[in-house]
């Protein structure tokens, strides 16, 4: 019994995991509309970050944090104005934007092997373990299970109840029409990808912290967060979150068949699946014609 | 002498990605469909070549079975895959990649997981042996491509790329057409795979990776889309460049990180600055 429940923890956890990099990710590309898979190295970055700052400099803990987060942020928005922008002031397709965020990708993460090396690195912190129902839960985990659902609504408050979250649903749906009644639609993307990478600078740090920093952990992070997010939906938070808690239930309970191995693969046929029969997610409409 | 074999060895590399680079065209380029799981198929025609020829098949049999595996799984993937668009198809050849990486880790019977396969066959004893046979493979490949440009079947597949309703219009069997695109151009792709397997002598999982995706784009698309010309010019370009890092005398470990972080900054800027590359005749859909 308890190793059910341990494996239904584990999903949960895992998914709320999931769930912060898909958040972030989907946030982007609902306003933007186009796939920013470099969002993994700047989690990646962020992770580094954190630990340049607590271990390596050895600064107080919140501090590191704080400073973990500006400059994660300033990162998004950094690859937005030297790589996006000029591509978006080109006309350049959504391809062309995936193929560029894609090279981001392994720019960032070759950069992040070159500058701390390729070796495993950790965050130490006081890490107690608790006991639920059987199954075993660190602290971290909750905090982990406790931000994203506090993230989640915060991004719901900003997105539905702010002038900016208004102004960001309005470039999303109608760049031109927004332009018209005086947003302008660049300055959106930049706050767009301030928060959004601000989220992935959350996400950094907790799984900088939870797990091990290696240098391609962005890449198999943001595997799993577009996964996550194409189950929900790519173009809704909400809809990103659920399918990644989704995914991570998926994944750990099926690891009770197959072996844990497998655990990637059974994201990947999820993700088929899904492109091919619903690729608007669970909780999307209309699937945006390219 | 020592120069001299690692300019055979450079050679032998240039010979192989431009394989996969003109092949990777075909579906690119010309057909229009954002093909992310090239690497998947070089992996299988690595893999497939590598198990068959350690289990006494003859090794240029091996090879071709190897595109043969490739072509398979690139029309598998096809099958279901070229009705969705642009990101998508995109998103879901990308994830059939990590597919087979994952499958390649975990299926550690056949394939011996994250330890790889050592002791591969070599196709001839020398590689200066070896580079003449990869490169007869090579000019036959570019020959092929250019035909397949010119023909009926090429200009139906540019078409498609243009406008797929007006093919349709036509009388097109525009997915007959994008399955043919995708197998042909995977079989190169599983082609190049086994040639590098026999030359290496050893693989292994990471042969699927994100890095090799990045180093074919940035080939194809300096070269330009739609150019079999182009495709061999940018893997020329694209591969000589960093290699003058090697003798200034950065370690190894600095080296790799250098020459993927080059090849993403190289794509970038093409993007921005040249989207057509060199010879491109279309930009990326």
């Amino acid at each position: 019994m308890s190793i059910a429940t341990q494996l239904i923890l584990n999903g949960i956890i895992a998914g709320a995991i999931y769930a912060l990099v898909a958040s972030g990710f989907s946030l982007i590309y609902s306003v933007t509309k186009f796939m920013h898979f470099a969002h993994g190295a700047v989690l990646a970055l962020g992770a580094y970050l954190m630990y340049t700052f607590a271990v390596g400099i050895g600064l107080n803990f919140w501090l590191a944090i704080l400073l973990t987060l500006i400059c994660s942020s300033f990162a998004g928005v950094l690859m937005d104005w030297l790589v996006y922008r000029p591509l978006r002031k080109r006309k350049a397709s959504g391809a062309v934007l995936l193929i560029a965020s894609i090279a981001l990708m392994i720019l960032v993460n070759s950069l992040i092997l070159a500058f701390w090396g390729a070796d495993v690195k950790t965050v130490p912190v006081r890490n107690p373990v608790f006991d639920v129902l059987g199954a075993r839960v660190t602290l971290i985990q909750v905090i982990i299970i406790i931000v994203s659902v506090v993230l989640l609504l915060a991004l719901w408050f900003l997105m539905k109840r702010t002038k900016l979250g208004k102004a960001m649903r309005a470039v999303a749906d109608n760049k031109d029409v927004a332009m018209t009644v005086g947003i302008n639609p660049e300055r959106i993307y930049t706050y767009t990808f301030a928060i959004g990478s601000f989220l992935a600078g959350v996400a950094g740090i907790l799984i900088g912290i939870e797990q091990n920093l290696y240098p391609i952990m962005g890449l198999s992070l943001i595997i799993k967060g577009f996964t996550g997010a194409v189950i929900g939906s790519l173009a809704s938070v909400p809809g990103s979150v659920l399918g990644s808690l989704i995914l991570g239930l998926v994944e750990n309970i099926g690891i009770w068949w197959l072996p844990s191995g497998y655990k990637d693969a059974i994201a990947f046929v999820l993700l088929f699946i899904f492109l091919l029969f619903r690729p608007s997610g669970l909780l999307g409409v209309k699937v945006r014609e390219a | 002498m020592a120069f001299i074999n690692y300019l055979i060895h450079l050679a032998i590399l240039v010979g192989i990605y431009s394989i996969l680079t003109v092949s990777l065209n075909l579906a690119v380029g010309f057909t229009g469909l954002l093909n992310l799981g090239h690497v998947g198929f070089f992996g299988i025609g690595a893999y497939a070549s590598a198990l068959l020829s350690m289990y006494g098949v003859p090794v240029w049999a091996s090879i071709i079975l190897g595109g043969f595996a490739g072509m398979v799984a690139g029309i598998l993937l096809a099958l279901p895959t070229t009705r969705l668009k642009g990101d998508y198809l995109a998103l879901a050849t990308l994830g059939f990649a990590f597919i087979m990486g994952s499958v390649a880790r975990n299926w550690t019977d056949v394939t011996r997981g994250a330890l790889g396969i050592p002791g591969i066959p070599k196709i001839v004893r020398g590689n200066t042996e070896f580079l003449v046979v990869v490169l007869i493979i090579a000019i036959i490949t570019y020959f092929i491509f250019w035909k397949i440009s010119r023909s009926r079947f090429g200009k139906t597949c540019e078409a498609i790329r243009d406008d797929e309703l007006a093919a349709k219009m036509l009388g097109k069997d525009t997915f007959m057409h994008k399955i043919a695109a995708l197998g042909i151009s995977a079989f190169f792709a599983g082609i190049g795979g086994a040639l590098f397997a026999h030359y290496i002598t050893f693989i292994d999982p990471s042969i699927f990776g994100l890095g090799d995706l990045i180093l074919l784009f940035s080939m194809l698309i300096v070269g330009g889309l739609a150019s079999v010309k182009g495709s061999a010019i940018g893997t020329i370009i694209i591969f000589l460049l960093p290699e003058p890092l090697r003798f200034i005398g950065f370690p190894s470990s600095i080296l790799g990180p250098m020459r993927e972080i080059i090849f993403a900054l190289i794509l970038l800027l093409i993007l921005i600055y040249r989207p057509k590359g060199i010879l491109g005749k279309v930009d990326l859909a």
